[in-house]
């Protein structure tokens, strides 16, 4: 499992080869791969000119954690690798990867969506949008605690 | 929302919990505490870097975070 929160971009194909360097019981590899948008047509439809975001240092990587050993619990799982970048963006950039490894897909493709659904609710990162004409800090969705608290509800 | 990322607050025993803190806070020092006082239930409350609840139990030395809705991913 690794954990990775950083300002530079990310290399998906350097992060997958690793992931499946002398791990040959793999055998399936799944990605979520989020971008910037250069419009967030929701709240504002102004032109995006960048994206700044930030976390809180040690409470990001601890729930982080959490939600990688939740998914451990849940499925039979070879690694995680979950990357999230901070600073400034611009459109097009991707923001975050979540890439699940395990010996079928079924599995893999499962449990990669449960860890970007808590990721977007539990995962103190915030994003602010900012156009030629404003700044504005982005409002969390209901759509997102819908689609989290339908994993709960399986549980019970 | 309060252009400060941290502050060390010494208070009373007695305002041992987010909610009599920020209630303290309110009385000291005004400004944007009392904006957050009015989000409150959007507002959520950490301890120690994990999610707790206004009422939890606050010791010495505890860290407390009060943040907007998270928006990442």
């Amino acid at each position: 499992m690794t954990i990775c929160i950083q300002k530079d971009l990310f290399d998906i194909e350097k992060i997958i080869s690793n992931l499946r360097k002398n791990k040959p019981t793999i055998g399936a590899v799944v990605s979520f791969i989020g971008y910037v948008r250069d419009y967030n047509k929701d709240i504002n439809t102004n032109k995006l000119k960048q994206m700044e975001l930030e976390h809180y240092p040690g409470m990001t990587e601890k729930a982080l954690v959490e939600i990688e050993l939740n998914a451990k619990t849940r499925w039979i799982l070879e690694d995680i690798f979950i990357i999230h970048r901070i600073g400034t963006l611009l459109p097009g950039d991707p923001i975050v990867a979540v890439v699940v490894a395990s010996q079928h897909r079924k599995n893999a493709f499962e449990a990669c969506e449960f860890i970007i659904d808590f990721l977007k609710t539990d995962a103190p990162f915030w994003k602010k949008e900012i156009s030629d004409q404003d700044e504005v800090w982005v409002q969390n969705r209901v759509e997102d605690n819908r689609k989290k608290s339908s994993w709960n509800l399986e549980n019970e | 929302m309060f252009g400060v990322h941290e502050k060390y607050i010494e208070t009373e025993e007695s305002k041992n919990s987010p909610d009599k803190l920020l209630k303290f806070l309110i009385e000291k020092e005004q400004g944007a505490w009392v904006e957050l006082l009015n989000s409150k239930d959007s507002i959520r409350v950490a301890i120690n870097q994990e999610v707790s609840d206004w009422d939890a139990v606050l010791t010495d030395g505890d860290e407390l975070a009060f943040f907007p809705p998270i928006t990442g991913g």
